[in-house]
């Protein structure tokens, strides 16, 4: 793993996340496309660092949300997918799609959950959100995968896997 | 091993106060402020060529209409939260009892420091008349010397041509204005204090309480009579930086 670039990468998509996609009220969650990217070719302990790391960094660029329900929800999701990928293979666009779809929505719900435990407000418009998220995540995440693999140097055979 | 160590840092970063840990967000807009702002540009331009219809559209000419009707209204608000503002200034307005009071507008370049007057905008306002006093920040200026449709002009208490009763120290006395920003009380025959305040007396039908008009600025020796005094008294605010002032109305028309 190229920690670097690793870091690079996550602080580029963070920005973007912050800034160009904030103004939109439901658009991809790059970060997550990114936790589901690298629990699925990335070891299992790279995959938890990555998962726990993305989401703190989620959890940073987020600011409507207080700190903590996505640094948990995408460690705990990650780590889930790390696992059941050595049982479940995630090699066309189409499941990676549905890889994305499910993280999303249940990494969303959960960190709505926490948030709330935190003192948050939780409205009923917030599923509404959460079901668009994980489609244009969905959607979008699967053409980021290969770009993300070439900066991360990731070899082509193990995208195939 | 490596789960649990993350999963208990998650859990503290969840239960410390939001005051700490919102520190960290702080730092993240703060250190990366100006890719931010330069993402949330694109976005917004982006956005803004989107969603810009025909409809949301105005010609040049109307949009300057309105943008100049918006400063209108701004300029109107800006007066009215100054009248509030000069009404609010009068900390024990009780003293005045029921008299009416009416706002005005002073025109600054109207201010004239040498022969001691002033012109102002009270809106067309029908109380005003010939000898009423004019406040500002809590004490007498001056009396209307001249009433038009729309305004008045008003004598200082330092121009020649005023004269007023005044008390100070419990004597009863006329002050009278010799330009300059200056008022002299001629014949006193004890000499007061420098500082000393000068109130304007009460006057039927136009001021029912005692006001402040002044400080003694300093005594001379009168010019007749060595063992008297003429007073010299300055205003008790800077007429250069008279903005709003108000006229005590005792008997209002309505």
């Amino acid at each position: 793993m190229r920690w670097f670039r690793f870091a690079g990468l996550i602080l580029l998509v963070m920005v973007v996340q912050a800034s160009m996609l904030a103004n939109l009220n439901s658009g991809p969650n790059l970060l997550l496309i990114l936790v589901v990217f690298f629990s699925i070719y990335c070891d299992l302990d790279e995959a938890i660092i990555t998962s726990f790391a993305i989401g703190f960094a989620a959890d940073l660029s987020g600011s409507s949300m207080p700190m903590g329900p996505q640094t948990l929800s995408f460690g705990l999701l990650g780590t889930a997918l790390a696992y059941l990928r050595r049982v479940v293979n995630v090699r066309n666009m189409a499941s990676q799609a549905l890889a994305i779809f499910c993280v999303a929505l249940l990494a969303g719900a959960l960190a709505q959950l926490l948030a709330v435990l935190k003192g948050q407000a939780f409205t009923a418009e917030t599923w509404g959100i959460l079901l668009r998220i994980a489609v244009y995540s969905g959607v979008v995440g699967p053409f980021l995968f290969l770009p993300s693999a070439w900066w991360m140097r990731i070899r082509p055979s193990r995208l195939s896997r | 091993m490596l789960f649990t160590w993350f999963l208990l840092a998650g859990l503290i970063l969840l239960i410390a106060p939001a005051k700490w840990t919102s520190n960290f967000q702080f730092a993240f807009l703060r250190v990366f402020n100006w890719p931010l702002r330069i993402g949330e540009n694109i976005s917004l331009s982006v956005g803004t060529r989107e969603h810009l219809t025909a409809g949301d559209v105005v010609s040049r000419r109307e949009h300057n209409q309105l943008k100049n009707y918006c400063a209108n209204l701004e300029a109107k608000l800006a007066r009215e939260q100054q009248r509030i503002e000069t009404l609010t200034r009068l900390p024990n307005r009780s003293f005045l009892g029921n008299a009416k009071l009416v706002e005005a507008l002073v025109y600054t370049s109207s201010i004239d420091k040498t022969n001691g007057e002033l012109s102002m905008d009270a809106g067309g306002n029908r109380d005003l008349e010939r000898g009423q006093f004019v406040l500002a920040e809590n004490s007498i200026i001056g009396t209307i010397s001249d009433v038009s449709p729309v305004g008045a002009r008003v004598k200082l208490l330092t121009s020649p041509a005023s004269n007023i009763a005044v008390e100070m120290g419990g004597v009863k006395r006329f002050m009278q204005g010799i330009g300059g920003n200056k008022a002299k009380i001629p014949m006193i025959k004890q000499k007061p204090e420098i500082g000393t305040e000068v109130m304007a007396a009460r006057s039927a039908g136009f001021l029912n309480t005692l006001i402040i008009v002044g400080r003694v600025a300093g005594c001379e020796r009168n010019a007749e009579s060595a063992a008297l005094w003429d007073i010299i008294v300055e205003p008790a605010l800077d007429i250069d930086e008279l903005r709003d002032v108000v006229v005590i109305v005792m008997n209002p028309r309505n």
